[in-house]
Order: structure tokens, then sequence, then C-alpha cells
């Protein structure tokens, strides 16, 4: 029953999964473009005051290193927002689409169990999301072939795409959950649209204003710093949050779907 | 007999509104069901709970022997379903639909190229995409994924609309074969001409409640026959009034309903009386479906 599910949204998705997919590409090949030379790099972090580079060293030498800015591209809007399409297209129109439209009526009277139903919708979202990721990758690795840049590789980005890709199937998780307890595809993509436009809100303000830094962990993108999984590699509590959310996120959709009346 | 269906004291509730409430029916195997009610009277809601797409407020069922829950599967692989609002993917093609439908059933094509016949759909429109298709032929294609599967149930909610007649005929034909075969048809429609025809029993519903539940014959036989009677010159049509009730009087002209049991009284109280032309016209059941909801 998943095969056929599967096969269904490959034929709804393809079109706009090449499309991003493309997009993904050509971004993080421009990124590589566009990245300034090592020793720019360096000349801007000996311009800083010592007592900026005392405190913040550290983590500027990270963001502006070869494969520090190459991270950025992974964190930048256009990124973000190319993923985010994906995730709120796919995780609202799986199940509440469905619904919505009318054929969930086709597909719920058939043999299979309603579980299968949100365990295609998830398969289809990670595993366009794995393209997305791999789309994005290609692009770098296809950029550092023509420009090369000092000490930055595509390996060195591998770590960051799979946090980058573990961050968006956690956005995947709660918009399956969203989904599976809406009534229609549009409803669904508002709901999960604006609490992956909070949760982001919420990381940048919570980042810059203190009295609300207690309110950071409640976000995900808190789990996401690309520039520093770069220089340090993914820290083991942010990829188990993440995790955690990906899991929690698809159980409630499966506990939800199983029981709502559709 | 083994009961292909079974409920007993099955509601639903949304809110306040009681969608339907204590339903308690019994479908034979091999029986040709009609489920009849106006818009509203809880007919969808009755099928969508015996396919486990609601989950009942009160009350259970079982289907083909098995209970209805909303969260197992299993039970569904020999039902054949056809929504009242069919909705189709507009992306794909018509066979598209047939094939991923039939997969999803675990279930291969037995019958398709001659119910496609029989229904007048031709072949070479399955290449085309379903958002091309016109109203009717999209309902060929629900009757299609219904049936082609030769499942042991089918639930057809309404499956007449949009259909011409001469589709319609072939329609009819392909459940009365469905009976031969043994295949349990529960038919809910507004169509009532096809209810008496197609269906062993039907059932009645208003407000989400049963008001009736008896074989199509016996539904006619208990309803009032309607009797026209052209009086002779002079005759006193005031007696006629205690064999029924009188609809219209205009002239020597008397329509009145009457009581199986009491037609014959009447014929012989006409002798005495005289009279020119009398009809005594066979009950429908659209006679007794608007009894029952006026």
């Amino acid at each position: 029953m998943i095969g056929a599910l599967l096969r269904r949204q490959w034929r709804h998705h393809r079109a706009s999964l090449a499309w991003l997919a493309f997009g993904m590409l050509v971004f993080e090949f421009l990124v590589t473009k566009l990245a300034p030379e090592t020793t720019r790099m360096q000349s801007l972090l000996e311009m800083l005051p010592p007592a900026v580079l005392d405190t913040f060293g550290a983590e500027l030498r990270a963001t502006l290193s070869p494969s520090g800015f190459l991270a950025f591209g992974w964190i930048h809007p256009f990124a973000l927002l190319m993923l985010g399409v994906w995730v709120v297209r796919v995780g609202a129109g799986s199940l509440a689409g469905e619904i919505g439209h009318g054929t969930m009526d086709l597909l719920a009277a058939r043999p299979g169990a309603r579980g299968s139903l949100v365990g295609a919708a998830a398969l289809a979202l990670w595993g366009g999301l794995a393209v997305l990721c791999l789309a994005g990758w290609s692009g770098i690795a296809l950029g550092l072939r023509m420009r090369v840049l000092d000490g930055a590789g595509a390996g060195d980005l591998v770590e960051v795409v799979a946090t980058c890709w573990l961050l968006f199937a956690a956005a995947g998780g709660l918009t399956l959950a969203i989904s599976a307890t809406r009534r229609s595809g549009s409803s669904a993509t508002s709901y999960a649209a604006g609490l992956l436009s909070a949760s982001f809100a919420l990381d940048y303000v919570a980042r810059a204003w203190e009295p609300l830094a207690w309110a950071r962990p409640l976000s995900i993108f808190s789990y996401y710093a690309p520039q520093q999984i770069a220089a340090r590699g993914a820290a083991a509590a942010d990829v188990l949050a993440l995790g955690v959310v990906v899991v929690a996120g698809t159980a409630l959709a499966f506990l939800a779907f199983q029981w709502r009346d559709l | 007999m083994n009961a292909a269906i079974e409920t007993r004291g099955l509601g639903k509730h949304y809110g306040r509104v009681a969608a339907l409430a204590d339903l308690s029916l019994r479908v034979e195997t091999g029986e040709v069901f009609g489920f009849l009610g106006p818009n509203g009277a809880g007919k969808t809601t009755t099928i969508r709970l015996l396919l486990g797409l609601l989950r009942p407020g009160t009350g259970s069922a079982s289907v083909l022997g098995r209970p209805v829950r909303p969260g197992s599967a299993g039970w569904r692989a020999d039902i054949g379903y056809l929504p009242g609002e069919l909705a189709l993917w507009p992306e794909l093609t018509g066979g598209e639909t047939l094939d991923h439908l039939a997969r999803l059933a675990h279930a291969r094509s037995t019958r398709r190229a001659e119910l496609l016949e029989r229904l007048a759909f031709d072949p070479a429109d399955l290449g085309r995409r379903v958002s091309t298709y016109s109203d009717g032929m999209k309902q060929k294609l629900g009757i299609v994924q219904a049936l082609e599967t030769e499942p042991r149930l089918l639930l057809l909610d309404e499956p007449t609309k949009g259909l011409d007649p001469l589709v319609q005929q072939s329609f009819y034909a392909l459940l009365a074969e469905a009976r031969i075969r043994g295949t349990t048809v529960f038919f809910s429609s507004h169509v009532l001409t096809e209810v008496e025809r197609v269906c062993d029993r039907v059932a009645m519903l208003r407000a989400g409640r049963l008001v009736a539940l008896e074989s199509v014959e016996a539904m006619r036989r208990a309803q009032r026959r309607r009797v026209t009677i052209a009086l002779a010159a002079g005759a006193d049509a005031g007696p006629l009034a205690r064999f029924g009730s009188v609809t219209t009087q205009s002239g020597g002209r008397v329509e009145l309903l009457v009581a199986a049991r009491d037609v014959p009284e009447l014929v012989v109280h006409l002798a005495t009386i005289g009279f020119t032309d009398v009809t005594i016209e066979a009950p429908s059941l659209e006679d007794a479906f608007l009894e029952r909801y006026r």
C-alpha cells in the first residue's frame, strides 16, 4: 500500500520537487562563487578590536572561514524557504489536503491501515527533503570543482547538510501532526507555515533580546547552527533534540490520524 | 443466513446535532438493500460509519462478520465503495486512477474492460486526465473502481447521480448480476423508482432515525391504494369517506386513499351506488416515501 501511495505522491509533487531542487543547486553553487578569498576573510578578522576578538573570536573565525561562509548558505532565508515550502506543501497536502479535496474517502476506504497514509506522507516528505539537501550539496561540490577555496571541501559540509535535513524533518513531523488534525489543506498550510515562521522568529528574537532568551530552546531553529557545525561538528544534544521532535511530531500525526473522523 | 452488515444502536452526533441515532439493522448476505431518506437524513453518515471513516458516538457495527474499527483495515478488503461526493485526483488519467485504486485494494481488476464497455465509457478516454472528464464520466469511473475487483460487499452512495438513462439501465443490470453472484449491495438513493426496481428491502431514515425497514413488496402492500372514481349521476359521494381519506373531490370525480383490506368492500359499495369508471392504482414506493416524510 505504501508503495502505491508513494507513487501517487511522486506523481503529484515531482514537478515542484524538481524546481525546488534546481533552486537549491543553483543557490548553493552561487554561494561558492560569492565566497570571499580566505585572505580577505583573515584581514577582516584582523581589523576587529582585540576586545571583540577575545569575546567572539572563535565564533567569528568559524563564520569567516571558507567552510563557515559556505555553511551560511544553509541558514540563508532562501535555502530555508525552499526547504520550508517542500515541508509545508507535502506535509499539509498529504493528509488534510486529501480530506479537503474529498479524495481521502477513496483512500481510507481501502484495506490499508490509516497509519500507512501517514507513513507514506512522512516518507515522501523526508525523501524529498533528502533530494533537496543533496541538490544543495551538489551545488557546493560543483562550485568547489570550479573554484578552489582554501581549506574548504564539499565533504566539510556533509554534517551541516545532514543536520539541516534533520531540522526540516522535525519541521515535517510537526507539519504532519497539524495536517492529521485539520480538515483542509489550506488550513493545515496556514497553521504549519505560521508555526515554522513563529519558530524561526522566536529563535531570532530570543538570541537578540535577553529577556526572551529563556524561550529560545522552544524553537527548533535554536538547535541548528550551521557555521558552528562546520567548525566543530554537530552537538549531540542538538541532534538529539531535533531527533526527538521528528519522532514526537510523527508519532502525534499517527495517533491523531488513527483516531479522528475523516 | 449470515449478516453482511449488522448495526446495533449505531449513532453519531456532531455537537448537539444527531446525524444518526440508534440505528439497528441487519443486511443479509446477497441482499440488495436500499437506503432512503431526504438530504441530511443520515444516509451518508451511515455508510461512512460502516467503512470506519467516522467513529460512532454510540453503538457498534459489523461488516462481513468483522467489527468495524476505524483504526483497523483488513476487513475492508472485500468492500467496493462509491462515495456520494466522488472526488478524484485531477492530475491522474482515468487509467492511472483505476490502477492506483486497484493497487491500494491489493486486488487485480478482472472486469475493467467489460465494465467500461457496459457503461459506455470509451477506453481511449482512460488516457485522458480526469480533470478533463464530465461529471457523468467521473461517476462511471467511480462505478468501475467499485465493481472491478468483484468485492463481496458494495457500498454505493447515490450511484446513478449524473448518469444518463441508458447507462442507468446498464448499471441496474450490473447490480442484478452482482446479486446473482452473491454480492451484497447497500445502496443509498433519492431515486425511488430505481430503489423499487433494484432492491429487495429498504430502510427509510428521517432526521437520523430509522422510520421504516421492510421489503419493497411489503412496503407497497402496506401502502394505501389510490382509488379514483367517476360516480354515476346522482350518486352520493359522502359515504365514500368511511373507506379511506378523500384527497380530492370535484363534481362526480372522487380520489381517495384506501387501505388494501378495505378495497373489496369499497368496490361492493360502488356497485350499489353506481359509477362510470374506477381506477385502482398499485401503490408505489414513492407513495410510501411521501407518506412517511410529509
